[in-house]
């Protein structure tokens, strides 16, 4: 760092990486992938991106500079006169001086797959491919052999230049300058950490199926339940549509073991492989509320907790988190390529109760709903879907989850 | 007026016509002593003029006709690929000149032998009709195989000397840079994503879509490097290829011989540029468009050698060397691709 004191020149850039795999970026930033626009911004700890939809979603992804093989960041001089005087330390920097800007979303992640495209074609080979083109990379000294191969590098030289993402394989070098445009500045959705009133903590893969499930009814809600029966834990996903409804319910129950239920079996073969430790017998690995005794229920847009379902897919794990004003924090765990751990946040703002629903219901009301068959017991993850023709369609709201 | 000929490479005749048809659905197919010429010349987009030698498609070749043995035909090339598909799995195929109705045809006799192992499992007398095709099942008698026979019709229409006699390879000034191309479906493959980053950066800047044409930048130079670019409001994009070979020029066909390649642009070129691709000098650059840029690309599946010659934003020229079976590479495609003005 002292050394860029010196060297305190136009010459060095704001911020320059190299990662060995661009596929690693890629199936990153996918998740993110539904904006058309995100915003970066570069620190000394990583590449932050955002996006957002119409201010009531968000979703950040952070490149952790552990991701890259190198990573240099020179914070840029905030304004260089009054810099000038106090020789300030360059990490001592405020953050509202680290470059942040927006770029294309995709139009990166079609640079960022450009990437593997001609190994597959080099170890697929076609039959027709003539021959002479064979012995041009087949050398030993060939990068493909060497391994000098897959190089992604990334480059900001100052502010308002554009980011240039430079991909080189074997012999040919691909250059992308993405143009910076200014941020926008949305406020973020104000996700409070200090009063969270629930806190989930299961396997990805088990969300996925869920809304991958409920996603049949073609519902506009989802709706979130999390109660505690009697030291067990329940947590459910209703969702609604002019088609019916339909609820997705996980249950931890610690007297349940992982062969309990034939069914329990096939959803950990569906998950992210994890050889090294025995399938977890709990369905819910953390499950807290603040408030155990009443239920909560807050609703969400369906269409926009779907979006989040490319880093359900992805993930590991997922943290849900609810504050007391509803908004939502969905929290993904992704295992990358040696062992290292990404995460990706999606914030969503609830929609406004209706009449008298309030996210808690009082303990006799609940009690009632919450009524639990005792054979279902065993079972860890449960359907009820009910299709309501429009005709008989229940005007209340409650009235459509009456198993619950 | 006859035609008829033996079909010795049924593969490389169906991939021949499946690209040709990509660019164009009516060929100008010139059928002579010594060589067969497939043109397509369609409104806008590229030309191409291909001569094969006889042997590279067909064998055992008769042609006789009142014009000095020329028969020119113009061919749908769909139906024409059609009717070869079905014959990639023929023991033999036939393709002759012949009149129904009054209406000149292309009848392909095509011959498939299907063993009789399976004579229990299937009805014999198989399903193998088609809509509109003349089929008849010959058994050997012996029972050990069957011969299928199947007649494709491609209805043609002939073209005088004279309707022809206007039409000319377009000419060009000599290139400013010549170079082999690197392996098509790898061009391909990148080609079509940028044409696809363009369509997708136009679609998020405020809804212009005034080019919905992709205008590729494709440039080269003297020292091996091929370059690809194309650029939106959003980004620009380029993939630089090096390590690639500029081609010697034959002093014996070059206007001039040994001065004429000492005055030919493409040796100026050479003292232009550099290896590595990041200089700015020495490139020739054409613009052409993205969509028919991949349809030319489509004669990848040939195989084949390809040399790229670029006349400095002016034309692309792209002549695809077949291989032959005798090693000498007689056959020749030659794409016509002009470039656009900035």
């Amino acid at each position: 760092m002292d050394d860029d004191e010196n060297l305190f020149d136009q010459d060095v850039p704001i911020f320059s990486a190299v990662s060995s795999s661009a596929r690693q970026l890629y199936s990153l930033l996918r998740c993110i992938g539904f904006a058309d626009k995100a915003n970066v911004q570069i620190s000394d700890e990583g590449l932050r991106f955002s996006v957002d939809e119409t201010s009531v979603m968000e979703g950040f992804v952070f490149l952790d500079k552990s991701l890259f093989t190198t990573y240099a960041y020179r914070a840029p001089p905030a304004s260089s006169h009054t810099h000038d005087s106090n020789h300030s330390q360059g990490s001592d920097d405020e953050d509202s001086s680290n470059p942040t800007f927006q770029i294309s979303l995709p139009s990166l992640l079609e640079t960022l797959q450009i990437f593997g495209l001609t190994d597959q074609q080099s170890t697929s080979r076609a039959p027709w491919s003539h021959s002479t083109y064979q012995t041009a990379t087949a050398t030993a000294f060939a990068p493909n052999t060497i391994g000098f191969n897959n190089l992604c590098r990334l480059y900001y030289s100052t502010l308002g230049a554009p980011l240039t993402v430079i991909l080189t394989e074997s012999t040919i070098r691909t250059t992308c300058d993405l143009t910076t445009y200014e941020p926008q500045y949305i406020e973020d959705i104000p996700f409070s950490r200090q009063s969270i009133v629930l806190k989930i903590i299961m396997r990805a893969s088990w969300l996925f199926d869920a809304v991958t499930e409920l996603a049949s009814t073609n519902p506009e809600h989802l709706t979130l339940i999390a109660r505690e029966v009697k030291g067990r834990s329940i947590f459910a996903l209703a969702a609604s549509g002019p088609l019916g409804s339909a609820t997705v319910q996980f249950n931890k129950n610690p007297s349940s073991t992982s062969t309990s239920t034939s069914y329990q079996n096939t959803r950990h073969t569906s998950t992210v492989p994890d050889d090294h430790q025995p399938p977890d017998p709990h369905l819910l690995e953390t499950f807290q509320l603040s408030y155990p005794h009443s239920t909560l229920r807050y609703t969400y847009k369906f269409s926009l907790i779907q979006k989040a379902a490319r880093a359900m897919a992805v993930a590991t794990k997922v943290s849900v988190r609810g504050d007391d004003q509803g908004v939502l924090s969905l929290q993904f765990m992704i295992e990358g390529e040696g062992g290292n751990v990404s995460f990706v946040e999606f914030h969503f703002v609830p929609l406004a109760k209706e009449e008298h629903e309030d996210g808690y219901e009082e303990e006799g009301d609940g009690q009632d709903r919450m009524h639990i068959p005792h054979n279902m017991h065993a079972l860890p993850l449960r359907f009820h879907i009910h299709f309501v023709s429009q005709a008989t369609k229940p005007a209340s709201k409650a009235a459509e989850y009456p198993a619950i | 007026m006859r035609f008829k000929a033996s079909i010795q490479n049924i593969s490389t005749f169906t991939k021949l016509t499946a690209s040709l048809n990509s660019l164009g659905p009516l060929a100008w197919v010139k059928l002579s002593e010594e060589q067969v010429c497939f043109t397509i010349i369609p409104e806008q987009g590229t030309q191409v003029w291909a001569v094969l030698s006889i042997d590279t498609i067909f064998e055992t070749y008769t042609i006789q006709s009142a014009a000095q043995n020329i028969i020119n035909l113009e061919v749908p090339l769909n139906s024409l690929n059609r009717a070869l598909k079905s014959a990639l799995n023929a023991t033999s195929a036939q393709i002759r000149l012949t009149k129904k109705d009054n209406i000149p045809l292309l009848a392909l006799t095509i011959v498939t032998t299907s063993s009789t192992s399976s004579r229990g499992a299937f009805p014999p007398g198989g399903n193998n009709y088609e809509d509109g095709f003349e089929t008849s099942t010959f058994d050997s008698g012996f029972g050990q195989s069957r011969e299928t026979v199947i007649t494709q019709e491609v209805p043609v229409r002939v073209l005088s000397p004279d309707l022809v006699a206007g039409l000319h390879e377009p000419q060009c000034r000599e290139p400013d840079v010549h170079i082999i191309l690197p392996p098509l479906m790898q061009l391909k493959s990148i080609s079509d994503r940028f044409t696809k980053l363009a369509l997708a950066g136009g679609k998020s800047a405020s809804g212009t879509t005034a080019s919905h044409r992709t205008r590729l930048e494709m440039a080269a130079n003297m020292h091996g490097c091929l370059k690809m670019s194309i650029r939106t409001d959003a980004m620009s994009i380029s993939s630089v290829w090096t390590d690639l070979s500029n081609p010697e020029l034959d002093p014996s066909q070059v206007a001039g011989g040994e001065i004429g390649i000492a005055e030919h642009p493409s040796t100026r070129m050479k003292q232009l540029g550099s290896a590595d691709g990041r200089s700015e000098e020495g490139w020739a650059m054409v613009r052409i468009d993205g969509r028919d840029w991949g349809k030319v690309m489509s004669v990848g599946r040939l195989g084949g050698r390809v040399i790229a010659c670029f006349c400095h934003e002016h034309a692309l020229i792209l002549y695809v060397y077949l291989p032959n079976e005798n090693g000498e590479e007689e056959s020749v495609l030659t794409y016509y691709v002009s470039s656009y003005s900035a």
